[in-house]
Order: structure tokens, then sequence, then C-alpha cells
């Protein structure tokens, strides 16, 4: 810790002051990013959760350090935690695909809450690096990944009319070595082009516009699309 | 030395243990990230990152109780618990994985592995962010072993394995006779059959589980899917898989 800053940790005014501004900054900072990328929870929910967890944290601190009651100083940033899971967790929301949405958001709002905690306890220097830290993951971690990612899973969409069709679309799959992850087959009834449709979950190195482009030729196909 | 150095608290060993714990939620995250695309990969490593920061700001308090406010607590007395801020992420992540966790269609139950891949990169970031390097460093290398390498493993197994879960809809609860000649001329076994006589989508369609053992010669799920899909009675048929 840096011992310069110790004159700002005690809780008076000029320490309260303080850490409110940090937690403001540091909330603006990455409400800003997250908002930047146009996300559900953008600059005001951030600021307010950062701002809303150092309140807490340095109510605990005032307990003890200035009214000089026994209580324990990490009681109330603790249940914070407990608390922003919770509301993370109602932030989370299914889509009618089944897939999850708004995960990495309730992420970045408890990592958001444990920084204000961080502020408010006094830790300006955590707060900062962890400020740092979440930007650094938010921007070239993501970037990081999606380098090194390989093997990347697609879906496509398959309208056809015979049996056969769907074969030649598993052969040439597996000729260009794109695995077959999961495969649903659904008759239409009210579709006038296509008997059968088929939606195939597909893994491999293959772009998906390369795929389609190879499966398109094949006789008996109405459609092929990617999801 | 080194190694006693960083088991100390000084600005150095939060960094080094902040970008342990980036390290630790990134190498999770890059072994889910392959089912979640991007966002695998960013959440788990802002939880570890959380989870070692609640754990830093304890040694802090820790710290200021011994130094700058070490007369209150001469004071007021020693109600300082180590653990608890650690204690209460656990609780916070076991709420934020059970709202991941959806219950899909036909008992099947998704997002289980998410959730719990999280409450451990949230013990990975406890202990990143105390300084237990001997737990944490080995515990990566397993957990990397394990997703990285046992997980495509599992699945190649899985694929290849001959039991097989559909989901079929089809007209009548008497078609189920017709489904059952397909599946057995294939030469499959049926296990199980679960019938559901439901109203969806405001059609009384019927549904049901086949649970089935390909044979060994015909193996191939896609085929078992196809026969089952060409029956005029059959509405769709899908896999289903846990």
């Amino acid at each position: 810790m840096l011992s310069v800053l110790n004159g700002l940790r005690n809780v008076d005014l000029l320490g309260c002051v303080m850490r409110i501004i940090v937690a403001c900054f540091c909330g603006t900072l990455i409400g800003l990013e997250r908002s930047a990328k146009n996300r559900p929870a953008g600059f005001r929910t951030h600021i307010l959760v950062c701002l809303g967890a150092a309140m807490a944290a340095m109510t605990g601190l005032y307990i003890y350090l200035v009214m000089e009651l026994p209580t324990d100083i990490a009681r109330i940033s603790a249940q914070v935690i407990s608390g922003l899971g919770f509301i993370g967790a109602g932030t989370i929301i299914i889509t009618k695909k089944r897939t999850i949405k708004g995960l990495t958001t309730a992420a970045g709002l408890w990592t958001t809450g444990i920084i204000g905690l961080a502020i408010g306890s006094g830790y300006y220097e955590l707060g900062i690096i962890g400020t740092a830290m979440v930007l650094l993951t938010e921007t070239y971690l993501a970037k990081l990944g999606r380098l090194i990612q390989q093997s990347p899973e697609y879906i496509i969409e398959v309208h056809y009319n015979e049996k056969d069709t769907l074969d030649e679309v598993m052969r040439h799959c597996k000729d260009n070595r794109m695995s077959i992850v999961n495969l649903q087959i659904e008759s239409l009834e009210n579709d006038p082009d296509a008997n059968y449709v088929s939606v195939i979950k597909v893994r491999g190195n293959m772009k998906s516009s390369e795929l389609l482009r190879r499966l398109g030729g094949i006789a008996g196909i109405v459609t092929v699309e990617t999801q | 030395m080194i190694v006693e150095y960083l088991k100390e608290f000084n600005l150095v060993s939060v960094i080094v243990r902040l970008f342990l714990a980036l390290v630790c939620g990134a190498a999770i995250g890059y072994g889910r990230s392959q089912k979640e695309r991007s966002a695998g990969f960013r959440t788990y490593t802002l939880i570890c990152l959380g989870a070692a920061m609640s754990v830093i700001i304890t040694l802090y308090h820790n710290e200021m109780l011994q130094t700058q406010w070490a007369e209150i607590v001469a004071r007021v007395g020693e109600k300082f618990d180590a653990s608890r801020l650690a204690a209460q992420t656990i609780t916070g992540i076991g709420f934020l994985g059970a709202g991941i966790i959806i219950k899909g269609a036909h008992q099947q139950v998704k997002g289980l592995t998410t959730a719990t891949g999280l409450f451990t990169t949230v013990s990975l970031g406890l202990g990143a962010g105390i300084g237990f390097y001997e737990c944490v460093i080995p515990a990566l290398i397993v957990i990397i072993f394990v997703l990285n390498v046992m997980s495509p493993l599992e699945a190649e197994f899985k694929r290849r394995l001959r039991n097989i879960t559909l989901n079929v809809e089809f007209d009548n609860v008497e078609d189920i006779n017709q489904i059952s000649e397909v599946i057995t001329d294939q030469k499959a076994m049926i296990y199980d059959i679960d019938v559901e006589r439901g109203e969806s989508k405001g059609e009384k369609l019927c549904s049901a589980i086949f649970i089935l053992q390909l044979s060994r010669q015909n193996s191939s799920h896609s085929a078992m899917l196809s026969s089952i899909a060409e029956l005029s009675c059959v509405h769709s048929v899908h896999e289903l898989i846990s």
C-alpha cells in the first residue's frame, strides 16, 4: 500500500468525499466502456453499483471506527457481495432460443461492486488497479480470446425435400472435417417449397460462408443458411 | 525468497495476485468459451478478479486495524473476522449461478456446467487473492487439463456412445407403434418411451421421449433421426443432449 495516501483513509469528511469521488470515477470508467458497446447495464448502473458498495463499506467502517460500536467492519461489505449476486441472477435473461444473455453484465456488476467495496474501505490502490484490470479484461482479453479460439461452433439451417439430401449434407460436412454436434429435423406442413427443415450445429475450422457455399450445390436443397 | 515476498501484503504482491487471478479466470474461460462464445471468457475472468479483490480487501482491513486504527481496536475490542468477505463471495456466486441454470424443455437442465465453473473460478480467485499459491497453481494445472484435454475426450466418447435420447413430436399415440417399428428395423434397442400428451402451441400434439441404444453396425445418430423424420405422422425429431 502507498503510505502517502494514509491521510485519506480515515472516515472523516475528507476521506468520505475522496472515496465518493474515486468510486464515481471508477464506476464511470467501467460504465462508459460497457455503454460504448450498448450493453443493457450502462453508465448509470455501474456508477450506482460502485457508489452503493462504497457507501456500504464506508458505513461499516464508520460504525466501528467513529461510533466505536463492536462490529466486524467487513460485515456490511460481505453482504453487498451476496446481494449483488442475487441481483445478478435476476439480470440474466433466457431468450426464446434458450441461450443465456446478460451473464457478462452480471459478472461485471458484481466485480464493480467489489471495486466499490475496496474504495469505500479506503483502499484506493486496489480500486484503481482493479478498475484497470477490468478494463483490460473487457478490451484486450476479449480480442485475445477470439484470436486463440479454435474450432468454433455455429448453426446451419437447411430446407430440403428428400431424405437423401440430408445424408448428402452430412457427408459433405464430414468430408470437410466439420463434426456434427447436434441435429434437429422437423417436417414442414405449410411450406410450399420444402418438406423438411433441419437445424444442424457443426463444429470445425471451416468458415460458415465457405461451408454454405459448398453445401449450396447439393441437389434437393431449397435453402441453406446460418442462424 | 521471492515467494516470501509475494506472500506478504505489499503493492507488488497485490498486482501479482490480481494477474494470477486474471490468468486463472482466463484459463477456465478459454475452456468454456467454445460453447458460450466470447461471453464465457470475460465472465470467468471478471468473477475471478472480483473474488481475489474481496480477499485482498480483507488483508487491507487487517493491515489497517493493526496500524492506523490500532487504538480504536484496543478500546472497542477485536471483532474482525478475516474470512467473512471471502465467505460471502461464495454465497453471491451461488445466487448468480442459480440465475444461469435454465430448466429447458423435456427435463433438460442447461447451464449447470457454467454455474459450477463460476463457483470453481471463485474458489481459485479466493486462493489467488490470499496468496495461497501452493493450492492455486496445482489446481489451475489440473483444471486446465480437465477442461481442455478431458472435456473434448468426453464429448467424443459420448458421440460414439450408442445410447441416444430423442424427442419426437407426432399426431396420435397410436403412431408410437410405427415409430418403434422404424427404430427396431434399424436394429436399435428401445430402453424407454416416455409419452407426453400435451397441448403445445394450441394444437393437440403428442410427444414422446425415446431412449435408445443403437446397434453396433448402425450407430449413426443422424441416420436414426432422418429415418424417424421420414414418417408422415412425425412432426419433428431432435436429439436431447444433456
